[in-house]
């Protein structure tokens, strides 16, 4: 499984977000996109998992153009963002079963607990997600994420707010995930954490790549570098 | 799964937000009650008779009181961005604007019903025609208000303006379902036979089925980026 980007541009009026950036993602690994405020990360991700239609260029997933409109495809994907995504009025049950069932799982309150005892979070079942802290919310988050066991999982900004304990566990699940096989697509500004997770980074600035390589090629104080200006000059396609 | 299950999904996970918060029904009720009050004493009966004005009033609050409810239906989506990831599930596009308007529409059904008491009480209607006719006139006008508001209640979220620009999108719309609506209340209000009715009310379901079709079919555009 290989998820494929080619020459993705995107603009918001006069502003190029992102301009003609190639990726590459293959499956059991984890791919993380640095990059400093403003550089279209987020926007990267959003035309990767297909919420935003690309201006110019494409996704391909094993060589075939992938939708945000095909229905197909959204049941292969997982979102986790710093925003939880959750109704608060509802219980972390209720939460998790009304995702499962809109992805068509079978047996939804069986898949949700499944689901939250993966992250560590089967205690919070009956809670009222109104109820929890920042860190529960976010493990629920990522519980329903992952309810549906999608194949590709896209994090933006997943740390943020995040105690030790829960980035921690975060940390075990997109371990868990890159070893079933799935693809993970991390955004993200913690340099340390994502450094130590993936298996390939690629660095935005001002909506271009500046750097893409192997992670274990490059420590997070490297990266560093490349956020800064002039730091990436020459680092285009700097690795294969 | 077919569509109209998940329409039922997404309606019953609205509904039961709404009425575990009850932020949004009580503010629709409340204005309905203050309304229906307010009228109730600025109404000289001396000159005008309650059984004329009974209908437009009533529509005007319902009116009122769904567009205010409406400003608020995607409020639960945005809070902590649910809406991103309800969009992410592979239900098309149709089947939540669907199941969207649907709670909308038991909402404004509640306030229609507690209008209508409120009215027919507080301005002393004591046979206020067939409450079946009143039925089968109210429920293709509250399927077009309710689609409408729910449609424009996302247009509105995109907007600058936020919710003060939702009257100005939903109103001129709505126009002539609340004058066909009014004017066919009222002949049951006057106790006129059904056949003088009828014909209002087939507009009022052509309007509904209207607005829910377009509602339907543009969603996707005002949905996603």
């Amino acid at each position: 499984m290989k998820l494929e980007a080619r020459e993705l541009v995107c603009d918001y009026g006069a502003t190029r977000a992102v301009d003609s950036v190639d990726l590459a993602a293959a499956g059991g690994s984890i791919l993380a996109v640095f990059g400093p405020n403003g550089a279209g990360k987020t926007t990267l991700l959003r035309m990767l998992s297909g919420e935003r239609k690309p201006d110019r260029g494409a996704v391909r997933l094993d060589g075939r153009p992938v939708s945000g409109s095909d229905p197909a495809w959204r049941s292969r994907v997982g979102l986790i963002s710093h925003r939880t995504g959750l109704y608060r009025k509802l219980t972390v049950g209720e939460n998790l079963a009304f995702f499962a069932t809109l992805h068509g799982v079978a047996g939804q309150g069986a898949a949700a607990a499944r689901a939250l005892d993966g992250v560590g979070a089967g205690e919070l079942e009956g809670k009222a997600v109104e109820q929890l802290s920042r860190g529960q919310r976010q493990r629920v988050a990522l519980a329903r994420s992952l309810v549906h066991d999608p194949d590709i999982v896209f994090l933006d900004e997943p740390f943020t707010g995040l105690d030790p304990g829960g980035a921690e566990a975060l940390e075990a699940m997109l371990r868990a995930c890159r070893e079933a096989g799935k693809i993970v697509v991390l955004v993200t500004h913690d340099l340390r954490r994502g450094v130590e997770l993936a298996d390939r980074v690629a660095v935005l600035r001002r909506g271009r790549k500046v750097l893409d390589g192997s992670a274990s090629e490059h420590g997070a104080q490297d990266l560093l570098r490349f956020f800064t200006a002039g730091g990436g000059a020459g680092g285009e396609g700097a690795a294969a | 799964m077919t569509s109209l299950r998940w329409v039922g999904v997404i309606a019953h996970k609205d509904l039961r937000i709404e009425f575990r918060a009850g932020g949004r029904v009580v503010a629709m009720i409340a204005l309905a009650v203050l309304a229906c009050f307010l009228f109730a004493f600025a109404l000289d009966r001396s000159q005008v008779s309650a059984q004329h004005v009974a209908a437009s009033l009533t529509w005007l609050t319902v009116l009122f009181a769904a567009t205010a409810g409406a400003g608020r239906a995607f409020d639960t989506e945005e809070e902590d961005g649910a809406f991103r990831h309800l969009l992410l599930t592979p239900i098309p596009r149709h089947a939540i604007f669907l199941g969207k308007t649907a709670a909308n529409l038991v909402l404004i059904w509640m306030v229609t019903l507690l209008t209508f008491i409120a009215l027919t009480t507080f301005l002393g209607l004591r046979d206020p025609g067939s409450l079946t006719h009143h039925g089968a006139i109210f429920l293709p006008g509250t399927i077009g208000l309710a689609a409408t508001g729910t449609f424009f209640g996302l247009v509105s979220r995109h907007s600058s303006l936020g919710d003060t620009i939702l009257p100005a999108l939903t109103f001129p719309l709505l126009v002539p379902v609340i004058f066909f609506g009014a004017t066919a209340s009222a002949r049951v209000f006057m106790e006129r036979p059904w056949p003088e009715i009828s014909g209002s009310v087939r507009l009022l379901w052509a309007f509904a089925v209207g607005f829910t079709a377009v509602g339907s079919v543009l969603f996707r555009y005002v949905a996603e980026e």
